[in-house]
């Protein structure tokens, strides 16, 4: 760990590798809304909205604003579960986006973004939808301006914005994304509730790990400038380390540092919502993946929570989630579900981005125990 | 006489490998579209043949040997299939009403009226033994299928094509199963030769009630084929041409049409003995699988075709299979250079549109066909998974108005027709094993 890490992390080492408890920063809280909802027949944009309101409002929130959402598409559409539908499993359910999409028009956006780096490809969002058996003529009509950007690459825009990590990093000073994640006012998470073979959770923070562009940080990327064609995954680059991003985006503060993907993707995805910060953070487990966060993993299981969770603060919300999947959100490194890995939360929270302590967290909706689902 | 017979009702038969002996077990197939029962030589006896002819179901015996030919023509059934290698002498002699050859024997061009192979994969979704799907060159799950070999033989033949595979012994599959291997086939323009495992054949037997759902959505998929045989003789439709012979790979399953296929990119196989200018008719692309063997006729016709503004991809020599004959897969060697050969072909086909484009077709094989000269579209979707699929959308080049999809056991849908970049699109609510969306301008 060079000294920059060192004070960007101050005593919070402490906490992720020791009892969780050691070290406090002064991280916000917001409440969090969590709803029973056991089937995506049922009338989710009411529930949804319902969230919304125990939080204080959607319109006070995103009137006339630019609205981007964050879908998480993790993984070539093509890749399934037992065959089953992608959203029922490890993708955002378009049930769910049409939901907030439609509320958020509803509440007066002026723009609604639908945005992923999607996989393998620099296409356009559209058709990636299609493929993962997303209506999008329809959910194009929810809102009166409901817009579609693949941030894998440059895409729509004309340059990459540079986002810096407050505190100076803990891998990286700075990453380059796509300009949708500038040209925004509002920022939306949608996530699913999945466990992650690399950071034991995968929720609204970690579904942020996709908005790298694999152009810049992806096992293809330019050496010099973006690839903006890119065809594979991040494994190299962000999980590995093995190489650095495209020359035209900030390397690594210390290519010395851990390789190991325990370590580096929990550090990223923190710096990476502290970079860019999350307003509205949207968790769906009404059905879902257990043990993994994709097909890709071994030992998984479909399982169907029925719960959907709804915050405004990205750590808040992931502690509960965590929570209603059965563990303590502030378990140090070795425990369950971080094993193999640093506690991203903790790490979010010690980069001052909300408290990951479920003692200084309000739910509202129902209690955590009403929904308490173990996920392993 | 037979032959005659056989070249006038040929055409409608629908066959199936009929599994018992009692007579009685008859009235599974009447009133259905099962017409013609293949029986084995134990099955030769005169109630079940007097009762078959009652009901007006063809009987056919399995002759794998010639000596059994006489028992056959004295048991009174309708006709022999020939199942396994015989010669041209021996058909001659022997004048089977249909012959279920290995592939790499079956008479394309002798006088049998039906031909066939006996040689077949299992179609579905390929489970590793660990159970996990195994992942195709394009990421999706790889599907075995017939489809290849089978448009292949299509572009080879006028002739009614049967699919003779059995279901792999000792196991017991779920009728989806069977629903994939009817429609496996029939996308292709063939018919599978329908054969129940031993269990659901007993299941059928002792009355079991599953079992009888289950024949009965065999019955009914057999008739929603059976009810269109037009769609048997339409030509694969689009832009994108695949020349290849029995040399390159063309007789086995997993090849390069099958990988083709399931990019979904709508392909012309076209036989090296069938090259012509006629059959590039339309086409943008063309990969020629093995340059080595063409005749100077055949160069000339590829050269015609670079010269006024086609894309020709000659294969280098590394593209041959080394597959040896009978073989019904690719060896493991020839499956990693399936690899090498899949990213030259992406990289020319990309994300063009060579006539249709669909899109949450993951666990899904289609086929674009269209009647020779005509304006409509012909688009089979089978689905290899165990769910249902949803939301399928599809952009076809060209302008149409109208599109209906016929599925099992449902009245015809009109589908809306909206217009997109590339020319129109569909989409497709909810799909269960297969469908077909016949579009039209």
């Amino acid at each position: 760990m060079t000294r920059r890490e060192w004070l960007a992390l101050a005593g919070a080492a402490a906490g992720i590798r020791g009892t969780g408890k050691a070290f406090k920063v002064s991280a916000p809280t917001a409440p969090v809304s969590i709803a029973r909802c056991r089937s995506y027949n049922e009338d989710i944009a009411a529930i949804l909205k319902g969230m919304f309101e125990q939080l204080g409002g959607l319109a006070p929130l995103v009137r006339d604003k630019t609205v981007t959402v964050k879908l998480n598409l993790t993984g070539s559409p093509g890749l399934r579960f037992e065959g089953r539908p992608l959203g029922v499993t490890h993708y955002t359910h378009p049930k769910t986006a049409a939901a907030m999409v439609h509320l958020l028009g509803e509440a007066g956006a002026r723009r609604v973004r639908l945005v992923e780096s999607c996989w393998g490809t620099s296409g356009p969002m559209e058709e990636y939808l299609l493929d993962a058996g997303w209506n999008v003529r329809s959910l194009a009509k929810m809102a009166p301006r409901v817009e579609f950007e693949n941030t894998n690459a440059r895409g729509k825009g004309k340059r990459y914005v540079r986002f810096k990590t407050p505190g100076g990093g803990l891998l990286f000073p700075a990453y380059d994304l796509n300009q949708a994640y500038d040209e925004t006012d509002v920022f939306v998470s949608m996530a699913k509730l999945k466990n992650h073979a690399t950071t034991g959770v995968t929720l609204a923070m970690k579904n942020c790990f996709g908005i790298t562009p694999a152009s810049i940080y992806g096992d293809d990327a330019g050496m010099d400038e973006p690839n903006e064609r890119p065809s594979k995954g991040r494994g190299v680059v962000c999980h590995f380390g093995k190489r650095q991003p495209s020359r035209s985006a900030p390397a690594e503060i210390d290519p010395k540092s851990s390789r190991d993907p325990g370590y580096r993707v929990p550090r990223i995805t923190a710096e990476l919502v502290a970079a860019r910060p999350i307003h509205i953070s949207f968790i769906d487990g009404i059905e879902t993946l257990a043990g993994g966060e994709g097909p890709w993993n071994q030992g998984i299981r479909y399982v169907k929570p029925g719960v959907l969770i709804l915050g405004t603060n990205p750590v808040t919300t992931d502690a509960v989630a965590t929570a209603v999947m059965g563990y303590d959100p502030c378990a140090p490194s070795g425990r369950k579900p971080f094993e193999e890995c640093d506690n991203t939360l903790l790490l979010a929270e010690s980069l001052g981005v909300g408290t990951a302590d479920l003692n200084n967290i309000e739910v509202r909706g129902l209690p955590v125990k009403d929904v308490l689902f173990p996920f392993r | 006489m037979l032959l005659a017979f056989f070249l006038a009702v040929g055409a409608t038969c629908s066959p199936i490998r009929w599994p018992f002996s009692d007579p009685k077990m008859l009235d599974l197939a009447a009133g259905t579209t099962l017409n013609c029962l293949l029986l084995e030589q134990q099955q030769w006896e005169a109630p079940l043949i007097a009762r078959a002819r009652k009901l007006k179901l063809t009987t056919l015996g399995v002759v794998r040997k010639e000596a059994d030919a006489a028992q056959a023509a004295s048991a009174g059934l309708d006709g022999i299939v020939l199942e396994g290698e015989f010669n041209s002498a021996a058909m001659e002699r022997l004048k089977p009403a249909a012959v279920l050859a290995p592939r790499h024997r079956i008479p394309w061009d002798g006088p049998v009226a039906v031909i066939g192979t006996n040689q077949g994969l299992w179609p579905g979704i390929h489970v590793e033994k660990d159970g996990a799907a195994r992942a195709a060159p394009t990421g999706a799950p790889w599907i075995d299928t017939n489809t290849g070999f089978l448009r292949f033989a299509r572009a080879l033949t006028h002739k009614p094509f049967w699919i003779a595979n059995t279901p792999p012994p000792k196991s017991v599959f779920p009728v989806e199963r069977y629903l994939q291997a009817i429609a496996d086939a029939a996308a292709s323009g063939a018919q599978w030769v329908i054969a129940l495992d031993e269990d659901f054949a007993q299941r059928l037997q002792a009355g079991d009630s599953a079992a009888l759902r289950d024949w009965r959505r065999i019955a009914e998929l057999a008739k929603h084929f059976d009810s269109h045989p037009e769609w048997r003789s339409l030509a694969a439709a689009g832009q994108f041409a695949v020349v290849l012979d029995a040399t390159a790979g063309a007789l086995v399953s997993g090849g390069v049409l099958d990988m083709v296929a399931t990019r979904h990119t709508p392909v012309r196989p076209v036989p090296l003995a069938r090259l012509t200018g006629d059959r590039l008719e339309g086409a943008k692309v063309v990969v020629n699988i093995d340059p080595e063997i063409l005749t100077d006729e055949q160069k000339q016709v590829l050269r015609r075709f670079a010269a006024s503004g086609g894309t020709l991809l000659n294969a280098p020599p590394g593209w041959r299979f080394s597959t040896p004959p009978g073989s019904l897969t690719l060896s493991k060697e020839d499956l990693e250079k399936l690899d090498s050969i899949w990213r030259e072909v992406n990289s020319v086909t990309g994300r063009r549109n060579f006539g249709a484009r669909l899109f949450n077709v993951s666990s899904m094989l289609s086929n674009l066909l269209a009647p020779p000269g005509g304006t409509q579209l012909v688009l089979h979707l089978v689905n290899y998974s165990n769910y249902p699929v949803e939301d399928i959308t599809v952009h076809v080049q060209g302008k149409y108005s109208k599109a209906t999809l016929y599925a099992p056991g449902a009245p015809p849908a009109a589908l809306t027709v909206y217009p997109v970049e590339e020319g129109a699109g569909l989409e497709i609510s909810r799909l269960g094993v297969t469908g077909t969306v016949v579009i039209e301008p």
